[in-house]
């Protein structure tokens, strides 16, 4: 009897493992077929067995036109009104009223789903005229009614939507969400293709802000009916945008392929395949088999000096300037930088050139302002000297003549943090202030940020639109200074900051906002500006018309992106 | 027997409740909330307040410790916070995959050990024994990311380094895993095929003229082979609950992928379910191990048993 027991066990088993077989195999393509050399043949035949035609292999089979890049963590869902995260799959699926471009070396709003607009002289209403051939993946016609409905999806409470900010300058749009109303009043359709939103209080940034990949464009009909399976069923995930997504292996690949009635014309790739590599350096040897076509080194930045030294990949590479900037945080509720002088010093000690020479390759530019190039604003500000004698003459000023100790905060498994934040060690260490590096995972790390309890950390931002507003609103109003751990005091600064967003002259809010930025740093010195980086890709021979993104971002559309195998 | 093992999945039952209760007094003192992590950057306190409220993010543990379970009972194992999706999809997704690979390489810890073992146990100290126990060695000892980062880089562009795409891609993570198990079976056959081979009714086996060879197969192995299979079960059932590191190196998308995920992110619900999980799985390997033992060896008969 026990043996056939085991018997029986053992045939469990086994048909177990075959069932775990084609069921763990199928519906995923194979990698291995784009592996470069002369053994691709060989190895395309045996996927064809494995994947038993499924189909999916064709779609990955080497010579083909699908692009492959990575991504290092998993995306929650693609709806963007739930993430703030991950705006790859987004930013190629749905399309915007209007997009950010960069037009003649400057980044523009440019006409997407709107066709044109106009905005009223209180800069408190905005009309939108939309395209008539825009058609979702689904079939449906765009109109006007989709937009109302995509704001109203993001507000409605039930959505338990992460973006809500992008839209809570709209007329009645907080009481939408607050639940005290049953739709937005603030966006009504005019008509079939006029769409209109009318806002409490003017907000400069208003364009801009719905050139964010939050504000995506969904279709009524599709997203009720997908319900909580909208961003996460590849069937049921609707958009207007140049791809269409097809696949979804949780932890593995996204796969989307080319929508041939996108309204500004077909893309030139047949899709794009996202492959889970969270390990940076798996990704330099899948780069490096021709496993992946593109791979963001600036996301990547262990292995930046690998390709930055590398003559064979000297032609490979793509650069564009980030509009964004690293900084340091002093909180202002921890001693010794509650201490004006104390925070100066610390700027002053700081070599920041020798840093990004030795350190970044010299890949990128020392600036002095929170208002990086390319961002609307962005003006010369005077420079932060470094002055190791001036930092110790305001030290012992301060009361900290016999030298002070200091912790840096930085997250644990980050090597870059961790080798600036050694570097800055040791050069504070020669104006008297002792340095402890504090590390911590990241759920510890930003739940004592969002308390105020940081000490001084590294941070860095890059533009989500083109305004100042999304750097310095960001960092310094009264609630935010908090939850970013500066802790600033000037209630000037909370003010102008409110006034700025509200201004309808453009060259006034502007000059506002350098008065906020020159004071939050030259006179506060809240932050000490570090550098603006280059943004670094390394794409393959055969990719062609990849272009780093205005704002720097490693997710970009690629519908412009065409290979040449 | 049929008594004997609905009593022990009876018991397994406290067992997965005391673990369930363990995370989430651990959980409750460790900082971090899983929305203020997940925005990371992108920080919005007024969201996070909002979402909190709705996924009785605020209710002390305890409170949610009762709904988790009520629910638990019900079928119901939460949804990821995370990943947005059931909690049980996610891992019926993941299992097939964790499963693959766990086969794999303890097939081939099997077929390498075994062999490895006895080859070493009968040449005593030849070259053969130093050579393999060297190897076995090496992988009970060498941790399973350097394996793994030195194959990926040996391999690369002749195996697939990363990814669960085809049945190339499980060669490299089951040879990691693998190596580490065959070196502690290796070990262990033997050990305990030595121990045998000093038995009085070997030496008889011998003394009445049998060939060296069937001694060795038909007498002395299967006694020896007990503690093997108690280690084969131990090991299938903890590369089953997911091999955490392995499967992080290799984009393997399995169970031990979604765990540390889970971990990361604070993502209770699917930190939950992977443990239950896990926990399940590991006692009826255990309990697997216990049925297989008394098949093997008349001489042990559990309570209970006929």
């Amino acid at each position: 009897m026990k043996k056939y027991v085991s018997l029986l066990m053992a045939g469990v088993l086994a048909v177990g493992t075959l069932g775990g077989c084609s069921s763990a195999f199928e519906d995923t393509a194979d990698t291995t077929s784009a592996a470069a050399g002369g053994s691709t043949k060989a190895v395309q035949e045996e996927s064809g067995e494995s994947s038993g035609g499924t189909g999916a292999t064709d779609q990955s089979a080497p010579g083909d036109n699908m692009l492959h890049i990575p991504a290092k963590d998993e995306f929650p869902t693609v709806d963007t009104q739930k993430d703030t995260e991950f705006y790859v799959v987004p930013l190629n699926i749905y399309d915007r009223l209007v997009e950010c471009e960069v037009v003649d070396g400057v980044a523009e709003i440019v006409p997407s789903l709107a066709e044109t607009w106009e905005v009223s002289d209180d800069g408190l209403v905005y009309t939108f005229h939309l395209r008539k051939d825009v058609t979702f993946h689904n079939g449906e016609k765009l109109t006007a009614d989709d937009v109302v409905y995509t704001v109203d999806r993001m507000m409605n409470p039930d959505t338990a939507a992460r973006n809500t900010d992008v839209y809570s300058m709209i007329k009645g749009a907080n009481a939408r969400l607050n639940g005290e109303a049953d739709s937005v009043e603030g966006v009504v359709a005019l008509d079939e293709y006029t769409v209109e939103f009318t806002l409490d209080v003017p907000f400069g940034p208003f364009l801009a802000n719905l050139a964010t990949p939050a504000c995506s464009v969904y279709n009524r009909k599709a997203t009720q009916e997908a319900g909580d399976q909208f961003g996460i069923d590849p069937e049921l995930t609707v958009g207007t945008g140049p791809f269409k997504m097809s696949d979804w292996v949780l932890n593995d690949r996204l796969t989307m392929v080319k929508n041939d009635d996108y309204f500004k014309g077909a893309p030139k790739l047949d899709g794009i395949e996202v492959i889970q590599v969270p390990d940076e350096n798996t990704q330099k040897l899948m780069y490096e088999n021709g496993e992946l076509d593109i791979v963001d080194l600036s996301s990547s930045s262990s292995q930046l000096a690998y390709f930055l030294g590398n003559d064979a990949y000297k032609d490979n590479l793509v650069t564009g300037p980030e509009a964004g900037c690293y900084f340091y945080v002093f909180n202002q509720d921890m001693k010794p930088t509650d201490d004006v002088r104390v925070r100066k010093a610390i700027s002053m000690a700081i070599d920041r050139q020798t840093i990004l020479d030795q350190m970044y390759s010299g890949a990128g530019h020392v600036v002095n302002s929170m208002l990086p190039d390319g961002v609307l604003g962005a003006y010369d500000a005077a420079e932060i000297p470094y002055d190791p004698e001036g930092a110790k003459a305001l030290l012992a000023e301060a009361g900290y003549g016999d030298g002070c100790e200091l912790e840096i905060y930085q997250q644990t498994d980050n090597p870059d943090a961790l080798a600036i934040n050694q570097v800055i060690q040791s050069m504070l260490n020669e104006v008297g202030i002792t340095v402890t590096i504090k590390q911590m995972d990241d759920a510890a790390y930003f739940a004592e940020r969002k308390e105020g309890r940081l000490g001084m950390t590294r941070a860095s931002w890059k533009a989500d639109f083109n305004d100042p507003d999304n750097f310095l609103y960001t960092f310094f109003t009264e609630r935010n200074a908090k939850i970013r751990s500066n802790n600033h005091k000037n209630t000037d600064v909370y003010q102008w900051l409110e006034d700025a967003r509200a201004m309808v002259d453009e060259k006034e809010r502007m000059a506002l906002y350098q008065k906020i930025d020159t004071t939050v740093i030259q006179e506060d010195f809240t932050v000490l500006p570090l550098f603006q980086m280059d943004h670094i890709v390394v794409v393959q021979d055969w990719v062609k018309d990849f272009h780093v993104a205005w704002n720097g971002w490693t997710d970009v559309s690629y519908y412009t992106v065409s290979l040449e195998k | 027997m049929l008594k004997y093992i609905i009593k022990r999945i009876l018991v397994t039952i406290p067992v997965l409740i005391g673990v369930v209760f363990l995370i989430f007094v651990m959980l409750s003192v460790v900082p971090g909330d899983p929305l203020t992590v997940m925005m990371g950057e992108k920080v919005k306190v007024d969201v996070i307040e909002r979402l909190s409220q709705s996924m009785h993010l605020n209710d002390p543990w305890y409170v949610r410790f009762v709904w988790y379970l009520w629910d638990a009972f019900h079928g119901d194992f939460g949804t990821s916070y995370k990943l947005m999706r059931s909690v049980s999809s996610l891992i019926a997704g993941a299992f097939p995959k964790t499963l693959m690979l766990a086969v794999t390489a303890a097939a081939l810890s099997w077929v390498i050990g075994i062999p490895a073992g006895i080859i070493s146990a009968v040449k005593k100290n030849s070259l053969a024994d130093h050579l393999f126990m060297g190897f076995a060695l090496c992988g009970v000892s060498i941790p399973a990311f350097s394996v793994g980062m030195i194959l990926q880089n040996l391999f690369n562009g002749i195996l697939p380094v990363s990814g669960f795409a085809s049945p190339r891609h499980l060669i490299l993570p089951a040879l990691v895993l693998g190596w580490n198990a065959a070196g502690t079976i290796a070990r262990l056959t033997r050990s305990s095929l030595l121990e045998v081979l000093e038995d009085d009714y070997i030496r008889t086996a011998r003394a009445k003229g049998l060939a060296p060879v069937p001694v060795i197969l038909s007498h002395a192995l299967k006694n020896s082979l007990l503690p093997v299979i108690t280690m084969m079960a131990i090991q299938i059932s903890s590369l089953l609950s997911g091999a955490v590191i392995t499967e992080t190196l290799f984009s393997i998308p399995g169970v031990g992928r979604l765990a540390v995920d889970a971990i990361n992110s604070r993502d209770m619900p699917l930190l939950q379910g992977t443990v239950i999980f896990t926990t399940a799985v590991i006692i009826a390997g255990n309990l697997a191990a216990d049925i297989l033992y008394s098949v093997v060896d008349p001489r042990i008969r559990v309570e209970g048993g006929k």
